[in-house]
């Protein structure tokens, strides 16, 4: 990595040399033509006026013209062939072009190579510096659950708490630990989704029953929240997508929605969907912590977490980017709306339609 | 049940489990503990309420610890502050105690370690307060200057009021106590900072210069706060002859 790097700034450097050399090039060479051009014209006035006094004196112009082939004599009166000046001025000419094509191309390609490197440069730094942002990221996320654990641990160890205190912190472990697996099935799952490793087998997927299959296990912990969930899809509502994703999609927005109820004490989520315009419209409402409006496509970038987890919220702030790239990825769309803090949320999500004929044709086949 | 007139200690962590632990072994140490889970409801509770130390998370969400710290020493809270931290380098700690905190913590952290600090910082508090107490030591005269211990202001010889910071009013009080005698740069990290916060005795010679400039009337030529060469600092009310 470090020598590449090298290898790039030293051809940089060379070519931005190179470039510096031609531009000096192509300045001498036109110093050197103008110098040549001077002199040339300057002979041929030295000519001239040396004519010029040989007729004077009575030489004939004839004798003239022999003695001085580029001068010729109209009317008493010496002066440049007119063929010598055109030659002269024609050579200029040409030596000013062939500097400035032969130039220009060098400085082109020589500019187009420093574009290139420089791209390359810039991308490759770009690429280190969100490695080690995302780095710096993974190691604070973890750290927290870290010190929680380490914490609970040394707290048994130097005090002989009794047994119900003792179940406590052993729950409450046993809760950092799932967190952190969470955590590193998430950071798996979006570097996947990150380098386009991801394949989705897109298909169509009856709406009600994905959304069915993930509040099913949601409900008791709803409940014991005191979260009331309620759900409305017709039965023949098909979305076109891949059946996997559908279900993290669902169940990372479903999850978050009950995290917030959860911060704001209880309260309820709604889910809803129509068709409309070709897609598959589902909006999930809640009434919980919400966030500030211009918070909204905030939430869908990696590690973003807007209110803390004071309701016992454990969220590793990677679940709504999946979600994001997982709609792109399905060719939908998501948005996240909210009147402000403590005003609740709505998650719009968007699926191309499928018609139910072959949801069902797909599932007598299987 | 923390006893009556137990130190009070706020706790500002959004981490549930984190605050909970926090909060159960500094209970379970004697302290009285009340938790907040943001900055903004730190900020709340610190104006309704006084306490000897507050145990500050750096990564809230929101407003951050080190903005919460700033905003508390703008409007003139001097309660220490305990930073705790996913971060541990060095430039992140800077930035603490530039914020205005006292100590860091970078998580995790080992629970003894995070008492001993907590019981450190409570007992300097405790020190000064105590020995700002009463009329006679509240107040420190010399040279013309005023410097009043428990509202952290002075007026210089000149007639110029100044605002002193909670580790300047520290050290003048830890000179002013041993006034005559010399006082090693390792004593004042000692009694002021408590701990290896900052990586030397420089940040004391700093500190040193900071005070003479406010009260000297040559700083090039302190009469005061008088350099013991290889040694420390000796204090003198009257000024040297």
């Amino acid at each position: 990595m470090k020598a590449t790097r090298v290898f790039q700034l030293t051809a940089l450097a060379l070519v931005v040399v190179a470039a510096v050399q031609v531009g000096w090039w192509l300045y001498d060479q036109h110093a050197y033509t103008v110098e040549k051009v001077l002199a040339a014209r300057g002979a041929y006035r030295e000519q001239t006026a040396a004519a010029q006094a040989l007729l004077d004196a009575g030489v004939s112009p004839q004798r003239v013209g022999q003695l001085l082939p580029a001068i010729v004599v109209r009317d008493g009166r010496a002066a440049l062939a007119p063929q010598v000046e055109q030659t002269l001025t024609s050579e200029e000419r040409h030596r000013y072009n062939q500097y400035a094509w032969e130039g220009s191309f060098f400085l082109l390609a020589l500019a187009l190579c420093i574009a290139v490197i420089a791209r390359a440069l810039r991308a490759e730094t770009r690429v280190r510096e969100e490695q080690e942002s995302f780095l710096a990221l993974v190691s604070h996320q973890f750290k927290t659950p870290l010190a929680s654990l380490q914490l609970s641990l040394e707290t048994l160890a130097l005090r002989t708490p009794p047994p119900q205190t003792a179940r406590t912190l052993i729950e409450r472990m046993l809760a950092d630990l799932a967190r952190m697996e969470l955590m590193v099935t998430q950071i798996l799952e979006s570097a996947r989704l990150e380098r386009g490793r991801v394949e989705l087998r897109p298909e169509a997927v009856p709406l009600a029953a994905a959304v069915a299959r993930v509040l099913a296990p949601l409900e008791e912990r709803a409940r014991q929240e005191r979260i009331v969930l309620s759900s409305d899809i017709a039965a023949a509502l098909c979305v076109q997508s891949d059946p996997l994703a559908l279900d993290m999609v669902l169940r990372n927005v479903l999850e978050n929605a009950l995290a917030a109820v959860q911060a704001a004490g209880g309260g309820r989520i709604e889910v809803q969907a129509r068709a409309a315009n070709g897609e598959v419209q589902l909006s999930v409402r809640d009434t919980g912590v919400g966030f500030a409006p211009a918070d909204g496509a905030r939430l869908f970038t990696r590690f973003t977490r807007l209110h803390g987890s004071g309701g016992g919220h454990y969220g590793t702030g990677l679940g709504l980017f999946i979600v994001r790239r997982m709609m792109e990825l399905a060719h939908g769309r998501v948005s996240a709306h909210s009147d402000g803090v403590g005003q609740g949320a709505r998650v719009e999500l968007a699926w191309p339609e499928a018609s139910a004929a072959s949801a069902a044709l797909q599932g007598s086949t299987t | 049940m923390s006893p009556p007139g137990a130190p009070h200690v706020l706790v500002v962590e959004d981490d549930p489990h984190l605050a909970a632990g926090v909060m159960e072994n500094l209970r379970a140490e004697g302290y009285q503990v009340s938790t907040a889970a943001d900055g903004a409801q730190a900020l709340g509770w610190l104006s309704g309420h006084a306490c000897e130390l507050i145990v500050l998370d750096v990564m809230l969400p929101g407003m951050d610890g080190f903005s919460v710290c700033r905003a508390l020493r703008e409007q003139g809270n001097t309660t220490p502050v305990l930073f705790l931290t996913a971060r541990g380098d060095p430039a992140d700690r800077v930035r603490g105690l530039e914020a205005g905190g006292d100590d860091y913590l970078a998580k995790p952290f080992h629970l003894q370690e995070f008492l001993l600090r907590v019981r450190a910082i409570v007992r300097r508090w405790d020190w000064y307060r105590s020995a700002s107490a009463t009329a006679a030591t509240a107040v420190l005269r010399f040279g013309g200057n005023e410097v009043d211990f428990r509202a952290f202001r002075a007026r210089a010889w000149n007639g110029e009021a100044q605002e002193l910071t909670e580790k300047e009013a520290m050290i003048l009080k830890v000179l002013a106590e041993h006034a005559g005698e010399i006082v090693s740069r390792e004593d004042l990290l000692e009694r002021v900072w408590g701990y290896d916060v900052f990586p030397s005795t420089r940040t004391v010679d700093n500190f040193i210069l900071r005070l003479r400039k406010r009260f000297e009337q040559d700083p090039a030529n302190p009469r005061h706060f008088l350099t013991v060469w290889g040694v420390g600092y000796r204090f003198l009310g009257e000024g040297e002859p």
